[in-house]
Order: C-alpha cells, then structure tokens, then sequence
C-alpha cells in the first residue's frame, strides 16, 4: 500500500468523522490560529517600525548625543570641550560618509506673543536639519543659510505651537515671539506631523509639533555667549545603506578630537516606539497560547491515535495476515495522523487569518496573512500530528500479529 | 516434495517464569491440491499450530518448509512477504474491513503485495466475487451482507494472491447452520478448482468435508 493511498483511506475516515475530527483537532487549530495571528500582526508591526523610520528620516539617519557623565570626571573628560558646533562644522567639510550634517541646541525656553506664555523646547540648527528630517513648512519657509550666516532672528514654528500662539497656524507667519524675552519674526510654520502605532496610543510625532527652530548662530549669539556647545547632531549618510559606515567614521572623528569618546551614537528611529512593549507583551501571549495550545492539541491526537489503534488491533492483525509489513502499518497510522494534521492546519489558518483580519480592522494595522505565514501555519500543525503521531504508529507496527487477531 | 513439510515443531509461550508448551514435536505434511482437516478439542494447539503453518509465527523449535522454502529462520519482513505470496487466510470472525467495499476489501492483499494498479487490483477483486456468486455484492459494506456471504468475500480475499494455500480457522464457528453449509460448499468448489486447503475446526461435520484429519490433542498429534 502506497503512503499516497493511506492518505486517501486517512481523509475518507476524516470525512465521515467530520464533526469528530474537528473537535479532535480543536487544540490543533486553536493553536495554529494564535501562530498566524501573531506572526501577521508580528509582520504589520514591523512594517509600522518601518513606516515610523522612514517618517522621522529614513533608514541612512543617525543622531550623535552627549554621553551622561560619571560622578568623577577623569583628566580627559575634564580636557574635553564636548559636542560643540565647530565638531559640525568640521564634519560637515571632512566626513566623507555623510551628504548632511545639522547641529543641534535644545534648551526649553519661554514662549512669549501677545498674552499666550508657555515654555517650550527650542532647537538652534542649520538648513540641513530640515533635509535629516524630513520637514516641509506648511506656511512660509525653514531656516536658510543666510539666516545662519547672518545670525538672523528668524522662527520656524512647529504646528501645533503656532497654533496654540496664534490660534490658527497660518496667522503665525510674520508675527513676533519672545523667547525668553528676545524677539523673533516667524518666517515659516511646518506641516503637522502624525504617526499613530495603535489607535489607543497618542501621536508618536506630536513633540515635533511643539517646539520652534531658530539659527543656531543666532541661538550662541543671544544665549550663550562665546560658548558653542551643542545637545546632539544628526547626521544622514551619503547612501541610504551607509549608516554604518557614517557610524564608524564619524565615531573615530569625534573622538580624536574630544581625545575621549563621551558621546553615543545611534540610528533614528530606534526604540522611538513605545507601544513596541506592549505589542512584544501581545505577541508574547499570543505566542504562548498558541504553543500551549499546540503542545495540548498534540497531547489530545496521540491520545485519540493510540485510542484508535487498541480498537483496531484486529484491523492491524488482519491486514499483517494479509501481508502487510511493519512499516506499511506504521505509515498507515502515520498517513492517518498526517492528513488530520493537515486539515486541522488548514482549519486554524482559516480561523488565524479572521482574527488577524478583525485585529487589523480594530487597531488599524496593516496585518495580513502572506504565504511564508500560511506555509509555517502547515508546516507546524504537521510537524505537531506527526511528532503526536509517532508512538501510535509505532505501536501499532510493533504488534505481534498472532496476539493481534487473538486478542484483537 | 510436499507443499508443506514441518518436522519436530514446538511452540513453547512464556507466561512469566512458567513455559506453557503449546506444541510438543508436530510433523505434519501437506500435499499440494489436498484438503486437510486439523482437528482436536479446545486447547490442543489447532490454532498455534495455523499460526506457524500460515508464517504468522515463528516455532520455538524444529523445521518448517514451505513450498520449497525454509520458513524456520524467517522474521518480520521477510514472514510478511511469504503470508503476502504463499498464504491465504479466512478467519472464524471473517476479519473483514468495516469502512472498506468488499471488493476493496478482496484487493488488499494486492495492495499489499505492490505492482498492481488500483483498477487491476479492484478487477480480479471482483472477477473473484463474480465466480464466488457475490457479483451482486460488489460496492456493498460487509455490514450490508449475511455472515455467510461475509465469509464468502473472506474467501475471494484469501484467494486474490493465488497463494499457495488457503489457511481456514473454525470457518463456520461464527453462521448458522445453513450458512455454514454454504460457506463449505465454496471450500468445496475451491478445492475443486485445485487449491489446497488446511482447515482448522473442532466440527466433525466440518471435518468430514476434507479428504484427510490431523488429530491433534495437548499439542501432539494423537493417531
Ligand atoms: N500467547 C499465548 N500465551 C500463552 N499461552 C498461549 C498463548 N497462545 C496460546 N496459548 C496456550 O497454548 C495452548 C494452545 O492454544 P491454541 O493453539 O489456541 O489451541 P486451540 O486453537 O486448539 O484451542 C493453550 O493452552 C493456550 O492457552
Ligand atoms: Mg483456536
């Protein structure tokens, strides 16, 4: 008997069993169904990830960052004049890894027009921080070379401060804002920025509406004297692909100048999702269930199979009378366990994909079955029959077909 | 040489430390186209002794051709094959598969044996059912028939390999008598038609269809 007709002879028990095999398979298909779901909505959150990368600059952005400083400061760190503009500028004109370099001033200021007053973050940078980040003005203009070779003082409000200065963002523009008691002329306001990783969760992107952009030369003129030190730098790589080795190069730059490496360097983008822990806590039941599940529905077909063949002992005696080898009744069994195992599969992949398509639709996420999603959902579930599958086989195989058809 | 030729067969089963000899040194020989009866009171070893003729078993001790062929040293595989060729068995409880057609049933030794394909298989299924009388039959459940047609199919499927023999256990221990006599008659033909038959029962009726008794008692044979 070939395995080809012991699978025919498996699906036909099958059909007439229907009802049986299903609740049989229950485990199976419940535990199927959490693997796709979790592997689609895995799929959606990562292309999210994605989506939020390329939102805040793309995968070629890296941001450098002032390293905390320990409690006692060593002879180096102390010698250091750490992140200043001039490390911008000379990067700018030496590394040749990067298309774009913008330095970063970020003190939280007094925001001052007419009788609205609130602090709020202030970033001093050059034209480049636009390019990084993937700003557009809604209204007016980012800031220009001119403004920073000029000292200009000139603003660039973000969305949602234009609004809550002016009450309605267009009006912003031209119109005069005191930070921390100097004036500025704002010269543009920026389109609003939106990213949603949930629908429970706020806008991921909404501190980029609440702040403004000043001249970073006007910033050091007015507020700092003749000091020149800097929060951060961002920089993008010449290529998309060339994060790496702008990380590299930049890293042995900056620290041959400091003499000390007391700054971070890291990619944009990365950990700026904070549901990410949440979904990882989703995935993870998900996860769990499903291999629960698994494990159980596995536990419950060995349990049906042995079941099955101490009631067909005489079947198994018989069918050895009539020639049949140790290993045709093994894969007979088999044979049995590998086509259940496969409509069990097919079953909670049916069910998988509902779930995935309702938690889509709920949470808007872009979740979807794919092929490699749909392949392991089978793959597994068979693997499940066929490990559970195994020592039923074998036992059946290794009846002595006289005790078979005497006891039987 | 004759188709079966066992010499000095014991079969000792092991119940935990005590040895309960079923068969203590048979002879028995069997000539190709005979119809032999095994007779003998309830556990004599008819069955032991069927078990080890048909290659379902192997004998603790002695020596055991068959057709030519020496089955004593043979295990697993190797018996498979030779029950596949050489034997072919009817069974006191019919031994028929439930969910199967009769003419499916019929054709598993053939699926068994490999090289046929399934329409071949399933045509000299039922060419066998057709000259058994069961053509009707054919397409039917064994449970949509009466015992004495089941067992006919048995038969069919005993026959479908055209072994070498028809090994038969209490074949009518299981009809009435009017089916039993049926069944007989089929033997009878099946002889006939040149086969042998060894046939196990403990039915002097039975027992007077063969042409010769082995009469075995306590696992020897007794005269
Ligand atoms: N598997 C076994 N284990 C132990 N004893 C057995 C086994 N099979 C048969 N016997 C014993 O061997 C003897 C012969 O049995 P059997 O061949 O079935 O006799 P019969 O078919 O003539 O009734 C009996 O005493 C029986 O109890
Ligand atoms: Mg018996």
């Amino acid at each position: 008997m070939s395995f080809l007709e012991a699978l025919l002879v498996g699906l036909a028990e099958a059909r007439r069993h229907l009802g049986q095999t299903l609740l049989s398979l229950l485990g199976l298909i419940l535990g199927t169904a959490s693997i796709v779901t979790v592997l689609a909505l895995f799929g959606g959150q990562t292309k999210q990830t994605q989506q939020f990368v390329a939102e805040v600059g793309g995968a070629g952005t890296v941001i450098v960052r002032d390293r905390e400083q320990s409690q006692q400061l060593s002879a180096t760190e102390l010698a250091s004049d750490r992140m200043t503009y001039e490390d911008a500028e000379y990067l700018k004109d030496n590394a040749t890894t990067l298309s774009a370099v913008a330095p970063g001033w970020a003190p939280t200021m007094r925001y001052q027009a007419g009788d609205r007053d609130f602090p709020g973050q202030v970033i001093g940078t050059t034209p480049d921080y636009a390019i990084i980040n993937d700003i557009r003005p809604m209204v007016g203009r980012y800031i220009s070379d001119l403004d920073v070779r000029r000292r200009a003082r000139v603003l660039v409000l973000g969305w949602k401060f234009a609004d809550s200065l002016f009450g309605h963002p267009e009006a912003a523009l031209g119109k005069l804002v005191r930070l921390d008691g100097k004036a500025f002329t704002v010269v543009g306001v920026l389109e609003r920025e939106v990213f949603q990783f949930a629908v429970w969760s706020g806008n991921a992107l909404e501190y980029r509406n609440e702040r403004a952009y000043i001249p970073i030369t006007t910033a050091f003129a007015l507020y700092m004297g003749t000091e020149t030190r800097i929060a951060f730098l961002t920089l993008r790589a010449a290529t998309p692909t060339g994060a790496r080795a702008a990380t590299e190069q930049v890293g042995s730059m900056l620290f041959l100048r400091h003499g000390v490496e007391d700054f971070d360097i890291t990619p944009s983008g990365a950990g700026a999702n904070d549901d990410a822990q949440f979904f990882l806590l989703f995935n993870f039941i998900f996860l769990v269930v499903g291999v629960i599940s698994l494990i159980a529905g596995g536990v419950v077909i060995a349990n049906i199979l042995i079941a099955s063949v101490v009631e067909r002992v005489r079947e198994f005696g018989t069918r050895m009378a009539l020639g049949a080898t140790g290993m045709q009744i093994f894969a007979q069994v088999l044979a049995q366990v590998v086509v259940i195992a496969v409509l069990g599969g097919l079953a909670g992949l049916g069910l998988g994909a509902a779930l995935t398509g309702t938690v889509a639709i709920l949470m808007r996420m872009p979740a979807a079955v794919t092929v490699e999603i749909a392949t392991v959902a089978i793959a597994t579930s068979l693997s499940v029959g066929i490990v559970a599958g195994l020592y039923p086989a074998f036992r059946a195989a290794r009846l002595s077909p006289v005790e078979a058809l005497r006891y039987g | 040489m004759s188709l079966i030729n066992a010499h000095g067969i014991t079969k000792v089963y092991r119940l935990g430390r005590v040895d309960v000899p079923a068969l203590r040194g048979v002879d028995v020989q069997v000539e190709q186209g005979e119809y032999v009866a095994i007779t003998g009171p309830s556990g004599s070893g008819k069955s032991t002794l069927m078990h080890i003729l048909g290659c379902l078993d192997s004998p603790s001790d002695g020596e055991y051709h068959l057709d030519g062929a020496d089955i004593s040293a043979l295990r697993g595989r190797a018996l498979a094959r030779i029950r596949n060729q050489k034997v072919g068995f009817v069974f006191q409880t019919f031994n028929l598969m439930p969910r199967m057609t009769i003419d499916e049933n019929v054709a598993l030794p053939l699926q068994y044996r490999g090289g046929f394909s399934r329409r071949e298989r399933l045509k000299r299924a039922r060419a066998l059912l057709e000259r058994l009388g069961l053509g009707d039959r054919i397409g039917h459940r064994p449970d949509e028939l009466s015992g004495g047609e089941r067992q006919r199919v048995a038969v069919a499927r005993s026959l479908v390999g055209e072994p070498a023999m028809l090994l038969v256990d209490e074949p009518t221990g299981n009809l009435d008598s009017k089916a039993g006599a049926e069944v007989l008659r089929t033997f009878r033909e099946v002889h006939n038609a040149g086969n042998t038959i060894v046939m196990v029962t403990h039915d002097m009726h039975v027992a007077a269809e063969a042409q010769r008794s082995i009469h075995i008692a306590d696992g020897k044979i007794a005269a």
